[in-house]
Parts: C-alpha cells; structure tokens; sequence
C-alpha cells in the first residue's frame, strides 16, 4: 500500500464538493472527489493523514482527514473558525476545491494488529480519530478488544451521528459516549471522558490509546490512561498547528525539533514530552 | 589552478552575461552601501567591496514570489490553474564564502529533506556561481567560529582568490571548466596551492586584529542548545531585548521561513504568493481560533538560535545553521544578533 502514496506537493489538483452535511454547530462535512479520474484512483491514504485543502480565491488550510483508506467516501470535516475555512462552509456542492497531499506520517495500524484499542475523542477531536476507528473495524478480527469513548459538552455537540449510530450497533465495539451536563432524553453517560476512561476496566498491557481533543482534555485524559498502567510510547495523539506547505518547508509547524507535517501530526506522548512546547 | 588578469574580469562577465542574468556586490551611488544586487553592467561588479548588506538569498528565494496562479469561475465551475515559471539562468559573482555556505544550507534544507521544493529547485539549477575568497575579514565577521570561511571549498563553479593584482581561479564544476576553457585562463603552476594557502592562512590570522565586531563560542553553545541545559532566564533576558522586527532573519543568509497567502487580483485571477517570514513574528505560530502555542516573545527567540545552533537542526543543513556572516547582529535593534546571544549563553556557562 505504502509504495502507491505519492503526494501531490505543489501545484493543487482539482476535486469537486459532490454533497455538504451539516454536522454540528459551525461544522460541517464535505464530499469530494477529483476531477481527474487517474487522481481519484490513485489518491492514497493512510489513517491519520491530512491535506492542504485550497478554497478558491481565500487560501489554503491543513485539514486532517477522517475517512479510512479502504472502501469510505472522501471528505473532510470542517469547523468554521478562520478566514479560509469560513470561505468553505459558502461552498454548495458543485463547486471546486484544491487538494494537495496527502501529508503526514499517519496512526500506526500494522504496528498494532493484536492489540486492545481504546480511542478518546472529546468534541471535533473524533475527525481525525474517524480514519483510524474505521479502518481497525473494517479489520476487526485483527484486533483485541476496540473501544470508543467519546465525549462533548452536550449532544448536540457530538460529531458524526450516523457512524455513531453505525458503531453502537457494532459487534465487539465497545462504545462509551458522554456529555458534560444532563439533558433531557439522554440515557448515555454524564461527565468529563477523564472521568469515564477511569471506570473502564482496561488492561495496561498490550494496549494502545489514541487520544484526540482540546488541550485540557488531553492532559486529563493522559493522566488516566498513565493510572491504569498504559506506557506513554502506547498513547498516541494527532497535533495541530498553522501550516502554509505541509511539506516541511515553511517551518510554521515547528515544534521542538521536529516538524509536524512531516514528523507528525502523530506523536505519541512519549515524544510529545520531549519536544519541550506546548501542545 | 588559473590566473585571471584583473583585465580579464570584464571578459568573464561579459561571457556570462551571453547565458546568465548577472548578480554581485556593487555600490549604492547614493548610499554607499555594498549590495549584492543584479548588476544592469557588468562593470558594477566590485570584487575588492566589504561584505554586502544583504545575503544573495533573495535571488534564489525571492521575498515576494508568486509560485502559481488561478482562476475559478464559480458559474461554470471552471478551475484554470497554472504554476508560474518565468525564471532566467543567474550567475551570481563575487559570493563570499559565507554567503556560499549560506546557499549550499538552503540547498540541503529545500532539496534534500522529505520533499524536494519544486519552486527552490527550478531556481537552483540554472545558476552559476563565482565564490571570492576574503583576503581580509571585516569587522563584523565570525565565520572562522562558523567553519564557513574566509575561502569556500566547495558549492562553487569558479572560486577567485585575489594575489596580488590577479585572481588564481579554482575550478569547482565542469560548468566552470567550460568556462575556463572558453576564455582561455592561463594555468597556474605547482606553486598555485601554496599562494592559495598563504593568503587564507594570512586572513584567518588577521581575525583578532580586524574582525572585532563580533566573537562567538559555536560549539559550546552548540552544545549547551542541544542538551537544553539554558536556564529560562537567559532567554527571557534576550526576549526582552527583541523588538520583533524580523530583521535578523532577513538578512540571514540560511533563514527560509515563508509564508503563503492567496492574493485576489482586479482582474478575477488569483496568485498564490510566497512571502518571506520569521519565527519571532507573534503570529508566525496563531492559529485561526486565536490559539497561539508560541506567545511569550522568549519562546519564539529561543527558536530562532535552536534552529540555527542546536544538533538536530543542524543535521539537516550538514553544519551549523549560522555561517558566521555576522549580519544580524548589525541589523538588530536590540542588540541580541547571534554572536551577542552566544555571549549570554557563554556567560551562563562560565559564570563571568
């Protein structure tokens, strides 16, 4: 698989935005396939990729991709929150994007056939985990046990609906979602995903974290995972940062010495501490 | 080993001028400032001038460069995107060795990491340079501390050292053997490597004497950058010193953080532009959102002397990421160029 990825680097190639889905407030999902037929055959990922996503006439962003590499639709999943990404959310279907990539070293998956899963994902941290949670469930004998707990601060606030509602009745998928406070109709849990990670019962050996979501949860999150015994090489997170190249040439995405675009943007946190930045 | 006759110089630049556009130091009339500049006629070139203001970097890595343009038509959904490539052959004259080594820093750093930049590359390969030996430092110098000078020993086409009224060309390409060939250079005898020698060795020894802008430590800083063992305060003491300005990375010769942004045009098209920038910039690192991982101004310095001292990065350049030009601590307002934050870091070190 790996031999077949050849990024596109400089000149963007064309795709078109063929369906938009509003996800959550000021998010939303867009479809996209490639003009050019051999591009949209060859196109290649791996889980835990991004690209650089062109918005005609405002710019380029770095977005991390969330469909899996085999057998799943393209698209990216957008907060409205910048110049750029404000210009998208305008876009209808039909209209044109630039794409280069893809970017990025990617989640391990090879690495960790055999072993238990768990997948933390507070808010719009599950976009990029999606790639990885869909691809280990399309491989799931290969694994141990797979869970997700996903939080956010209230359902309406919880990213894809329909996978979720796909994973739930999932054999052999051990989903957890919360909320940070009671709502009426709501029979999941209540609380922080800290919170809910602790009353897991996880083994400590042979299993692997991955970790998506804003700062605070993260560092809580870590520090549960670190109680139930989890080596800090096992706990992997995605990171994100300005980038204008996404090929280790403009050096915005600098952190520590290395460079998130091509170092990154999957770090665990062994590494992370050792980059000596703020995440 | 050849001899170019000073009457000779004239030949060579106007043989180069039949393939290359010609860049080199010369004169501000009005200033008086050394530039390397491109040179309207070759007769601008001064050889003998001091260390230009500004590194040659800009002709290889323009400030200002548009890398593609686009138009999309959003009734008929129509993209025409092209990559912009209008670059002429460059023969860059006169380099210091420095600024050479400044040059081949750029080349590791575009061309051999991960990815290849397509956009340095096309500016790369059609250039032909001509390295200039300094006979003499100049104040400002440190590149003895830096391994990159006074002479340059490879990356050059042709490399000139002056002896006596005369220039012994060094041969460094087959492109510059051509060129030798073609102006019919006389060949310098057995003794051409020892006049060589003689003259760098005489402008190395000439450092203390001459050079007495600047002074650094690499390696000790080098060291103490790579194991993180600097207290905080020492960066906050140079943090507070930075005006934020960018200066010392436009003038450094191996700095290439860029920018990119869209620019809309009047005409509906749209150019994708390359902008020079600098890591000490508050928001080299903002994200949309306003999340701004480098905020405090210490932080963002010390990135700057990490990336031009510390092991790691200096991998990727196959040396120091400071060449030792010295142009930095000339331009900066605070006083915090390289060879002063050396001294800070040499004075935690020894406790002076």
């Amino acid at each position: 698989m790996e031999s077949s990825l050849i990024p596109i680097v400089t000149v963007p190639e064309v795709a078109t935005v063929v369906e938009i889905r509003d996800e959550i407030d000021e998010v939303k999902t867009f479809y996209f396939s490639f003009d050019r037929p051999e591009i949209e055959q060859a196109f290649k990922v791996r889980s835990g990729q991004f690209i650089m996503c062109t918005v005609f006439g405002a710019g380029e962003f770095a977005v991390s991709l969330p469909f899996s590499p085999e057998n799943d639709r393209k698209h990216i999943s957008v907060r409205r929150v910048g110049k750029v990404t404000a210009a998208l959310h305008e876009l209808q279907p039909g209209d044109k994007i630039g794409v280069r990539g893809p970017f990025g070293n990617g989640f391990p998956f090879e690495e960790i056939k055999g072993k238990n899963i768990i997948y933390v994902a507070g808010g719009i941290g599950l976009i990029p985990l999606r790639s990885s949670i869909v691809h280990v469930l399309q491989h799931r004998p290969e694994f141990g046990r797979v869970i997700l707990v996903y939080g956010a601060r209230s359902s309406r606030d919880l990213m894809y609906k329909e996978s979720i509602r796909e994973w739930k009745a999932t054999e052999n998928f051990e989903t957890y979602f919360t909320i940070d406070r009671p709502e009426p109709g709501w029979n999941g849990e209540v609380g922080f995903v800290n919170q809910l990670v602790a009353k897991i019962n996880l083994p400590a050996e042979n299993t692997v974290a991955f970790v998506c979501g804003p700062p605070v949860m993260f560092n809580s999150v870590i520090k549960e995972l670190k109680l139930k015994g989890l080596k800090e090489g096992h706990i992997y997170s995605t990171l994100e940062r300005h980038m204008k190249c996404g090929i280790g040439k403009c050096q915005h995405c600098a952190i520590g010495r290395t460079l998130v675009c091509v170092d990154g943007p999957v770090y665990t946190y062994k590494q992370i501490k050792t980059l000596g930045e703020q995440i | 080993m050849y001899w170019l006759e000073q009457s000779q110089v004239e030949i060579l630049m106007n043989k180069l001028a039949e393939s290359y556009e010609l860049f080199g130091p010369r004169r501000d009339e009005v200033s008086g400032e050394v530039i390397f500049d491109r040179l309207g006629n070759p007769r601008q070139l001064d050889l003998s001038a001091p260390i230009p203001y500004n590194p040659p970097k800009y002709i290889l890595f323009p400030h200002y460069e548009e890398i593609l343009k686009y138009r999309y038509d959003r009734k008929t959904k129509k993209v025409a995107l092209e990559r912009i490539n209008h670059l002429k052959p460059k023969a860059l004259v006169g380099l210091r060795a420095c600024d050479l080594n400044g040059l081949m820093c750029l080349d590791r750093f575009f061309l051999g990491q991960e990815f290849v930049d397509e956009v340095y590359l096309e500016h790369r390969k059609k250039l032909f340079l001509i390295s200039n030996t300094c006979v003499r430092p100049f104040p400002q110098c440190f590149c003895v501390c830096t391994d990159s000078g006074p002479a340059a020993r490879e990356g050059f086409d042709l490399d000139l050292t002056r002896v006596g009224e005369r220039y012994l060309v060094e041969v460094g390409s087959k492109k510059g053997q051509k060129m030798v060939e073609e102006l019919g250079l006389k060949e310098a005898g057995a003794e051409a490597a020892g006049l060589k020698k003689k003259v760098v060795d005489e402008s190395v020894s000439s450092f203390d004497a001459l050079a007495l802008e600047n002074k650094a430590w690499i390696s000790r800083a080098t060291n103490r950058l790579t194991t993180g063992f600097i207290k905080p305060e020492v960066w906050e003491y140079i943090g507070q010193q930075c005006f934020e300005c960018g200066a010392c990375s436009f003038v450094c010769p191996t700095c290439s953080c860029f920018n990119v942004e869209d620019v809309n045009r009047l005409d509906g098209t749209t150019d994708r532009v390359r902008t020079w920038d600098s890591c000490s910039f508050e928001g080299y690192t903002k994200m949309a959102g306003d999340h701004n991982p480098r905020k405090p101004v210490e932080d963002r310095r010390n990135k700057r002397f990490f990336c031009k001292l510390s092991y790691s990065q200096s991998k990727k350049y196959l040396r120091p990421g400071c060449v030792g030009c010295g142009r930095c601590a000339r331009v900066c307002p605070g006083d915090i160029g390289l060879p002063n934050v050396v001294t800070y870091i040499r004075r935690e070190i020894t406790g002076e």
